[in-house]
């Protein structure tokens, strides 16, 4: 994992907890829906904070491929560079 | 594993829920006798949770018109009104909804549910952007994954936050399509249309509201929320519903835009589903006549939901934050709210138990709508009964009363006696309008 992706995983860390008010140790190879254990509500609230957070636009269809936190980190990455 | 394995953590919260006594999802009333009463378990129960909100299910005139088209024009088109064609009476009503609103063009669709299928997954396509409050109805969700468009979600009700995200697509190429409701069906609350709008023009996008629980609610002529905040030449679609103000079943979209038509035939939704029978089309084209010579029904509807939401509030209930047809009272525990709806429903009281992820928090809803047929008798027995049951509950102070102490009249009214089979009224036609 590149030095920019543990900076970007650090800040997705602190965009989820402040949608789960809760402390979360993020890993690459966490499924989101299952090792997280954030429900449609859930992820849809945390895609809102993360578009907040870095000002890109993450079209719902988007996340619909995103299962573990490495494709969260490379969709971001993606999003970010194309804006 | 099999092919339903899936479901078993759906099921066995489900199966909580039953073991607890309560089952919202398979309420079976043994009769509906009028258009705010039914029978329960054999009990007279009066209906808080119907969405009939001019009271019009037993309405004569929209009986009578339906029977006539049975006789006249049989009891089903038996196919999608591309396939077999479209009668009269379909585009009739289309002229009717589409002269009610002032607008060039209106599509009839045969349910509520497929109006904002059809029109949402069409008017967007690949290449443009969706955008939709955060609390939009399951329909608009639905609509967005049948279309081809990017979705993107704006915080409810929140225009700095629409325009924050329209900013963000502002270079991006296509057509934008907002996407709000009237009143929103789970906590009643309208949605900020003027500031909307503001926003919708800043940005050069479309805006469409679904007014399916606002539309014979809200407006001088009952139109709905673009009417009452006066932006309804700014807004380009109207959406709605037939199974709420006009007691009956089927939903429809109304226009001024140039080339509507060919939606006709693009709109899958639309297409390849069977058309509304007669009786249906006859007793909605009836019902609307009645929502227009009878302004008074709106006066009834507005004056009721604002004694029961008033009486809920000054009970200490927390409620939703404004007074209209659909009244919410918020309970933080899902098992507590579900115990809390059994007892109404067991006592007489019958009203919609919304449950997360149903409900735009991790709350449970009590949610109620209120009928221009409820008569303030009926009100003040449901007050009465939700706050003898919230203090049971110690979910209200015991010091807080809705109404100075008086003969109370819901000892009559929650008919524990009445266990007689129910006489049926000729109609329930002015209910509660005197």
């Amino acid at each position: 994992m590149s030095e920019d992706q543990t900076a970007l995983l650090n800040e997705v860390s602190d965009v989820l907890e402040s949608v789960l008010n809760k402390k979360v140790e993020l890993k690459p190879e966490m499924n989101i829906v299952n090792d997280l254990g954030l429900d449609s509500i859930a992820v849809m609230n945390f895609t809102m904070a993360l578009e907040d957070k870095f000002d890109i636009s993450i079209p719902l269809n988007d996340m619909a491929s995103v299962v573990t936190v490495q494709d969260l980190l490379n969709t971001l990455e993606t999003l970010r560079s194309a804006a | 594993m099999s092919l339903l394995s899936k479901f078993q953590p759906l099921a066995a919260r489900y199966d909580a829920l039953r073991e607890s006594g309560a089952d919202p999802f398979s309420v079976k009333f043994d009769d509906i006798i009028s258009s705010v009463e039914g029978v329960l378990k054999g009990k007279r129960t009066l209906l808080f949770g119907t969405n009939n909100y001019l009271g019009l299910t037993f309405d004569p005139h929209s009986m009578e018109r339906s029977i006539d088209a049975i006789r006249m024009h049989g009891t089903g088109t038996t196919g999608s009104r591309i396939a077999n064609g479209s009668y009269d009476g379909h585009a009739e009503l289309e002229r009717a909804i589409a002269d009610f609103y002032g607008r060039k063009h209106c599509m009839v669709f045969s349910t509520g549910y497929q109006a904002n299928l059809a029109m949402i997954s069409t008017l967007v396509g690949k290449d443009d952007h969706l955008v939709i409050d955060a609390d939009s109805h399951a329909s608009i969700y639905d609509a967005s994954r049948l279309g081809h468009a990017p979705v993107v979600r704006f915080r409810h009700n929140n225009p700095d936050d629409l325009a924050k995200r329209l900013a963000r697509l502002k270079d991006q190429p296509g057509e934008k399509l907002i996407v709000v409701e009237g009143i929103y069906s789970m906590l009643g609350d309208t949605a900020p249309l003027k500031e909307f709008v503001d926003v919708k023009k800043e940005f050069g996008a479309y805006l469409m509201v679904d007014e399916a629980h606002s539309m014979g609610v809200l407006g001088e002529r009952g139109r709905g929320l673009a009417e009452r905040e006066g932006v309804e030449d700014d807004v380009d679609f109207v959406v709605g519903t037939f199974s709420k103000s006009l007691a009956s079943v089927g939903g429809y979209c109304v226009s001024s835009m140039e080339g509507f038509e060919i939606l006709r035939i693009a709109a899958r939704p639309y297409m390849f589903t069977a058309s509304l029978p007669p009786a249906i089309i006859a007793s909605t084209t009836a019902a609307l006549e009645t929502l227009r010579a009878e302004p008074q029904r709106r006066e009834k509807l507005t004056a009721n939901s604002r004694r029961f939401y008033n009486g809920l509030k000054s009970a200490g209930f927390t409620v939703g934050p404004e007074a209209n047809p659909i009244v919410a009272v918020i309970i933080d525990k899902v098992d507590v709210a579900a115990a809390f709806w059994k007892r109404l429903v067991d006592e007489g009281m019958y009203l919609n138990l919304a449950l997360p992820p149903a409900t735009p928090s991790h709350q449970a809803f009590l949610r109620s709508s209120v009928s221009a047929a409820h008569t303030f008798e009926h009100i003040d027995f449901a007050i009465e009964l939700m706050t003898r049951v919230g203090r049971e509950f110690g979910l209200l102070p015991e010091n807080v009363h809705p109404f100075p102490p008086r003969v109370v009249t819901a000892e009559r009214l929650s008919a524990r006696a009445a266990t007689m089979p129910v006489r049926r009224p000729a109609a329930d036609v002015g209910a509660g309008m005197a």
